[in-house]
This record gives C-alpha cells, sequence and structure tokens, in this order.
C-alpha cells in the first residue's frame, strides 16, 4: 500500500464530510450563519498540498457541489476555482500566518466565495437579490477556521498524506 | 502550464458549462449521471432522520398504539363519509361534463415520497424528494401534503428530484378563489416569511381575509381545485393600481415529511417535455417580471378565448360541492375574470 492511495481515501473522506455538513438541515434562522464547509476544506488542502488539489481538483469539487445544490451545472465549480487560485498563489504566505491571520485570510475568502456564487445565480436568475445578510456565512466560516485547520492537519499527519 | 493561465481556462470552461445549462438540455445528462455518485451523500445525510423515525416505530408502548389505532379508525370513518358524499358528487359531475362533452380530466393516482433535505441557500424554497426516475417522477409533476398543494418537480434524478416550493418567489401558482372563482396568480414572498402574494389583482376584486385560493388548473401543470392557501390580508392603497393580497399556504412546508407527488394523466405527460407548447407562467425556467407577466396573462386570455365555449364555464359543475355559491352564479363570473386580470 503506498501513501499516495492512503492519501487520497483521506481528501476524498472530508470531502465527503463537507459536503454532508453542507445539505444537513438548517433551521430557518440559522440558514445564514451555514459557513461554507466545502470551500473551507479546499482551502485547506489547496493551502498543505497545492501540487495536489489544484483548480482542476477545485472545478470537479465545486461540479459536485452545484448537483447537490440543484444549481446551475458551473456555478460552484468557477467560484470554487477562483478560490483555489488565490489560496494557491498565497499558499506559501498562509503557511507562516498565525491562526487568527488565516482566520482573516478565509474571511475574506468565503466572503469572496459567496459573493460570487450570489451575483452568478442572480445573473443567471436563479435568485432574486435579497440583503446581504447571506455574508455572514463568512464569518462563520473565519470562527469555525481554527478548529477546522487544527482537526484537518491532525488528519494529515496521522495519515501520512502527502 | 502557469497557474494563471489554467484558471482562465477553467474560468472560461465554468462559463461555457454554466451557458450550456441554461440555455440547452444538452448537459441533463451529464446532471442525471452526476445524480448517482451525490445520491449516497443525501443518503447519508438523511440517516439520523430515518433512524429517530425507526425509533419511533420499534419503540412505543402498546397503549399508544392502541390509541393511535383508534383514532385513526375515527379519522378513517370520518374519511370514508366524506367519500360516499364525493362519490355521489362524482357521478353527478360526470353526468353534468359529458351533458356539456368536456373530457374528465381529474386523475387521483398518487406516489408517496418522503422530503429528504431542503435546499440550503437561503435565496430559494425546494425541497429534496426520495423519489426519482427509477420511480417513475416526471419534471413538472405536483407535490402535495395531506393539506395543500405544495410545489412541482423541477429537476429528476436518479434516486431523488427537486421540487420548487410554491412560496418560492420565482414561482407562480395559477389560483381562483373558491367563494366565487375570481382567477389569480399567487406568486412566492420575497421576503424571509414563506407567504403568497396575489400579483395583479385590481382594486375592486372580491377577495377577503379567510378565502380559501383553489387550484384553478389553468396552465395545466397543476390538478384543478387542489387547496392552494387562505388568504391572511387584504391592503387596498389608492396609491397602487393594484390590491396588496397576501395568503398562507395550507400545505405544512416545513413541519412534513410525508408528501405525495400526483401523477400526470397521460395526455399531460407529453405537454410537459421541454419543447412543449404548455402556457409559459409556470415555466420556472422563466423570471418572472412586471413586463412579462402581463404578456403572459394576455396570452392566456388568448387562449382561453381561442378555445371552445364550454372550456370556460367548466368550473360550474365541478364547484357544486365545494363552499361555493350556485352554479350559475359560478359560471357568469367566470367568463368575467380574464377581464378583470387585464
Amino acid at each position: 500500500m503506498n501513501q499516495r492511495a492512503s492519501g487520497r481515501w483521506v481528501i476524498f473522506l472530508s470531502f465527503f464530510v463537507a459536503y454532508l455538513l453542507a445539505i444537513v438541515p438548517f433551521p430557518e434562522w440559522a440558514m445564514n450563519y451555514r459557513p461554507q464547509w466545502v470551500a473551507m476544506v479546499l482551502i485547506y488542502w489547496a493551502m498543505a498540498l497545492p501540487y495536489r488539489v489544484g483548480i482542476g481538483f477545485a472545478w470537479t469539487a465545486g461540479l459536485m457541489m452545484d448537483i447537490l445544490e440543484g444549481s446551475l451545472l458551473g456555478l460552484n465549480a468557477l467560484a470554487l476555482a477562483i478560490i483555489a487560485y488565490i489560496t494557491l498563489s498565497l499558499h506559501q504566505r498562509l503557511r507562516m500566518f498565525s491562526s487568527l491571520q488565516q482566520s482573516g485570510v478565509v474571511l475574506a475568502l468565503i466572503g469572496l466565495h459567496l459573493m460570487m456564487t450570489h451575483w452568478m445565480k442572480i445573473a443567471t436568475e436563479q435568485a432574486v437579490a435579497s440583503s446581504l445578510l447571506f455574508l455572514l456565512g463568512a464569518l462563520s466560516s473565519a470562527f469555525i477556521w481554527p478548529w477546522m485547520f487544527v482537526l484537518l492537519r491532525q488528519m494529515r499527519r496521522s495519515f501520512g498524506v502527502r | 502550464m502557469s497557474l494563471e493561465y489554467r484558471v482562465a481556462a477553467f474560468v472560461v470552461l465554468s462559463v461555457a458549462v454554466m451557458f450550456a445549462d441554461s440555455r440547452f438540455d444538452y448537459l441533463d445528462r451529464v446532471r442525471y449521471s452526476l445524480g448517482f455518485l451525490t445520491a449516497p451523500v443525501y443518503w447519508v445525510a438523511d440517516t439520523p432522520a430515518r433512524i429517530s423515525y425507526w425509533i419511533d416505530d420499534v419503540f412505543v408502548s402498546h397503549g399508544d398504539l392502541i390509541e393511535e389505532n383508534e383514532r385513526l379508525r375515527e379519522e378513517l370513518l370520518f374519511a370514508q363519509r366524506e367519500l360516499q358524499l364525493l362519490a355521489g358528487l362524482a357521478t353527478e359531475n360526470s353526468r353534468l361534463r359529458a351533458l356539456q362533452e368536456a373530457s374528465a380530466s381529474v386523475d387521483g393516482r398518487v406516489l408517496t415520497a418522503e422530503i429528504i433535505n431542503i435546499s440550503s441557500s437561503p435565496g430559494s424554497r425546494r425541497v429534496l424528494i426520495n423519489r426519482g426516475a427509477t420511480d417513475g417522477v416526471l419534471e413538472g409533476q405536483a407535490l402535495l401534503d395531506a393539506h395543500g398543494l405544495m410545489g412541482q418537480v423541477v429537476e429528476v434524478l436518479p434516486f431523488t428530484s427537486w421540487v420548487m416550493l410554491i412560496t418560492d418567489s420565482r414561482h407562480g401558482t395559477p389560483v381562483q378563489v373558491n367563494r366565487n372563482g375570481e382567477r389569480a396568480i399567487a406568486r412566492g414572498s420575497r421576503g424571509d416569511i414563506p407567504e403568497l402574494e396575489l400579483e395583479y389583482v385590481p382594486d375592486t376584486s372580491d377577495i377577503e381575509v379567510g378565502d380559501l385560493l383553489v387550484s384553478s388548473g389553468l396552465g395545466q401543470r397543476f390538478p384543478k381545485d387542489y387547496p392552494v392557501a387562505e388568504v391572511i390580508s387584504v391592503v387596498h392603497d389608492r396609491g397602487q393600481p393594484f390590491a396588496r393580497i397576501r395568503a398562507r399556504p395550507l400545505a405544512q412546508m416545513d413541519r412534513t415529511r410525508h408528501v405525495m407527488l400526483l401523477a400526470l394523466s397521460a395526455d399531460d405527460s407529453q405537454r410537459i417535455g421541454p419543447s412543449s407548447a404548455a402556457p409559459v407562467w409556470l415555466d420556472t425556467n422563466q423570471q418572472f417580471s412586471s413586463t412579462s407577466i402581463v404578456d403572459q396573462i394576455e396570452e392566456q386570455i388568448d387562449e382561453l378565448s381561442a378555445q371552445p365555449h364550454e372550456e370556460v364555464v367548466n368550473p360550474a359543475p365541478e364547484s357544486v360541492g365545494l363552499d361555493s355559491p350556485m352554479p350559475s352564479e359560478v359560471a357568469d363570473t367566470v367568463p368575467e375574470a380574464p377581464t378583470g386580470q387585464e
């Protein structure tokens, strides 16, 4: 059993859990606070293993998200590809950051992700323009980031994903 | 290849895919196949709910069961009594229809389903049900619960389907007031509260708080005479050209899990295809805008006037058994309704 194969298993599992969390029903009032799990997991892997989780991977992950959400094909794919691009170009700096600084970057990235999907949904008439409260999801994502980072790093180390 | 080129390539690819998906139906096959991959995610996500239902079923006391059994038997008795009445009405109805040479279109076949997920994006109100193409679900089928109309199927995947609820802001339901046959289009509200708004209803129309709205069957997506909503507020504002009427859906959108899918009758299923001639105002791919809806209503009126006369008056015999005035009154008001909507 080589390490490459076992590593892939860990990455897929983390994405599977992220998809699950992304579609688990939330109460109506908490809808806006829903963290963007898939985007966060993607940011982590793109930062930790930039040579394995690249833009193509992000695009495919986004396509799956589109199917899960029932939204237009390519919408989440585009947003996640851009998020992956920014993360990849920043990954060396991101690794040096303290967890607070990382949270700040995650806040900006998830905010951008939410804005992009929102704009695209409005442009393709899948949603109507509403308040900007949906951006609260970026705040909750940034809040959860430090714990998620530690958890995923632990997973990556103990399973030897490289 | 550098990062910039790669991201540019994927951006172009995404835009192409989005364009293709929104304009053409080449990608429906891709979507359908990818549905096999996403099915396990839904299955796992639904596990807690299934387990809790299972526990409810298994760990229930004998006394509770007897009690429930008794209650159900009582309900069945009530339902059967109503059914007896309905049987009489149905024969009367079909006789009257036969007199008018109109075709009977009420089809009672249903498929039970369960809601297994709700849409996670705040802007849309959609639910996922556990029936898909393998169960024979078709796009356009209506979803009901025990209390009223819930929505229609907008996307069919192998084992699941997405249903757009009637409270989605992009969904319009053709309704009529059960009391007097006044027609309107009920659109999902844009706000946070899942409600319906009646659009373009003239100030002079006779709609009151407490009126029952039933599906009018125009648009040929939803069957006729299913309860849809109850009017909860009517505001006449002199500064506005139309009355502002809000209604609360009767279906228990956020509480129920068990729902019914209504089978399309044979000729309907042909009509539902993407290239169908079904009236456009129920085509959920279209955004309702204030300009287009007027066109759509005009189209509807054109269609109505093009139809033979008995089509227009056929609500009359159907509503005999319901809480409505005499058939003659209904027949009087119905042909006037289109001009009122204009």
